[in-house]
């Protein structure tokens, strides 16, 4: 599997703006914690720019410069760039509402309009998942703490990229634990002792969408 | 026009809101902007309705460009680009009256974009005129890959391969 290239189609896509609100709000927060990251992404915006403006301009028909003065409809609002864009959204993560999934694993569901779905994860100091693999994608960022898993530790800033293939065992790093935000295309499927409870879990939920 | 003298321009709209310095900037890009929404698929009357909002938020918003992070032309496409997603989003059936997230977004990069000029050069360098095109209709002028297939009467598989092989191709230098 080629990671590299999963997470530049993200920073693509959000450079030109065709994610749906779920992945735009999870590379944005990329970008925000991974300088290397941002920097592509700058990279990519000025290329677009470039064809930007070597477009051969086509003259508004109607339009005057005091048309654009006297816009009552524009809005002012200047944000704070310096408060992380999850946060801005849900606020402060030590406030949230968290809805327990299992002893030391919880979520919290960030409302979003799209097909994909994102969330905060919180496991507590060496908590694991069961060992699963996923139906669609899954796209993990440490946003605090790290964890690791067969193929690695990831710490804040670090994305990891999962599919059908990857079946894993994540374990929250022994000191702090870890703070994830997750987008998930479908379902999880679990395997091991508890996994055909999981599964069934799942499937139940299923009905509830 | 020269970088320099738009940054001028800009500065005289943000400390004195001089209208004649805003209309110099609007001569220059409002025609690229209005051309951008055209080249993705957007009505003459929608590529100025949505001109007319871009340039209100640079007369608006001319205290957030930092000319030392950016070059105007990249700022103002930004604007752009999130007024074209803006305008996707209130025509999709279902949320209209839903707050859309990518609000908060897209303030937050903090990069300077100077910085990254040279691997900018290297990579246009390296890529041939058939990648540059396929990059810009993919990504700038946001066609799908059946579009471009279509449009340059090249299989579609081949369109994706292309893409993915440009794409590498800047992967090197990033």
């Amino acid at each position: 599997m080629n990671t590299t290239a999963q997470k530049n189609e993200l920073i693509f896509g959000y450079s030109s703006g065709n994610l749906g609100e779920a992945k735009s709000l999870f590379t944005s927060m990329y970008l925000y914690l991974n300088t290397f990251a941002a920097k592509k992404a700058s990279i990519f915006e000025n290329m677009l720019a470039q064809n930007f403006s070597e477009l051969e301009g086509v003259k508004p028909k109607k339009l005057k410069f005091t048309d654009c003065i006297k816009n009552p409809n524009v809005n002012k609002d200047i944000p704070n760039s310096a408060t992380n864009p999850v946060s801005r959204i849900v606020g402060n993560l030590n406030n949230i509402n968290w809805k327990t999934i299992y002893n030391g694993f919880k979520e919290y569901n960030i409302p979003v309009n799209d097909k994909d779905s994102v969330k905060l994860i919180k496991m507590d100091p060496g908590t694991s998942v069961p060992l699963h693999s996923h139906n669609g994608k899954e796209y993990i960022l440490v946003l605090e703490g790290s964890f690791c898993d067969e193929y690695g530790e990831y710490n804040k800033g670090d994305m990891q990229i999962n599919d059908q293939q990857i079946k894993h065992n994540p374990t929250a790093c022994k000191d702090d634990g870890c703070v994830c935000l997750s987008i998930t295309e479908n379902d999880v499927v679990f395997f091991g002792k508890f996994g055909s409870i999981l599964n069934l879990f799942t499937f139940i939920k299923s009905f509830f969408k | 026009m020269e970088n320099t003298k738009i940054i001028d321009l800009v500065r005289r709209v943000s400390e004195t809101r001089d209208e004649i310095a805003f209309s110099e900037i609007f001569d220059f890009i409002a025609p690229k902007i209005n051309a951008y929404f055209i080249k993705n698929n957007l009505s003459i009357e929608q590529s100025e309705e949505l001109t007319q909002e871009v340039l209100s938020t640079i007369w608006v918003k001319a205290e957030l460009f930092n000319p030392e992070k950016s070059k105007f032309i990249t700022w103002s496409f930004t604007i752009a680009r999130n007024k074209k997603i803006d305008f996707y989003r209130k025509n999709k059936k279902n949320d209209v009256n839903e707050e859309d997230i990518r609000d908060f977004l897209y303030e937050n990069n903090k990069q300077d974009d100077f910085e990254t000029e040279s691997i900018i050069n290297k990579i246009t360098q390296e890529l041939d005129q058939n990648q540059k095109k396929l990059i810009k209709m993919s990504f700038f002028e946001q066609k799908s890959h059946k579009n471009i297939s279509e449009e340059l009467e090249i299989p579609i598989g081949t369109v994706k391969s292309r893409i993915r092989a440009s794409l590498n191709k800047m992967q090197k230098h990033i």
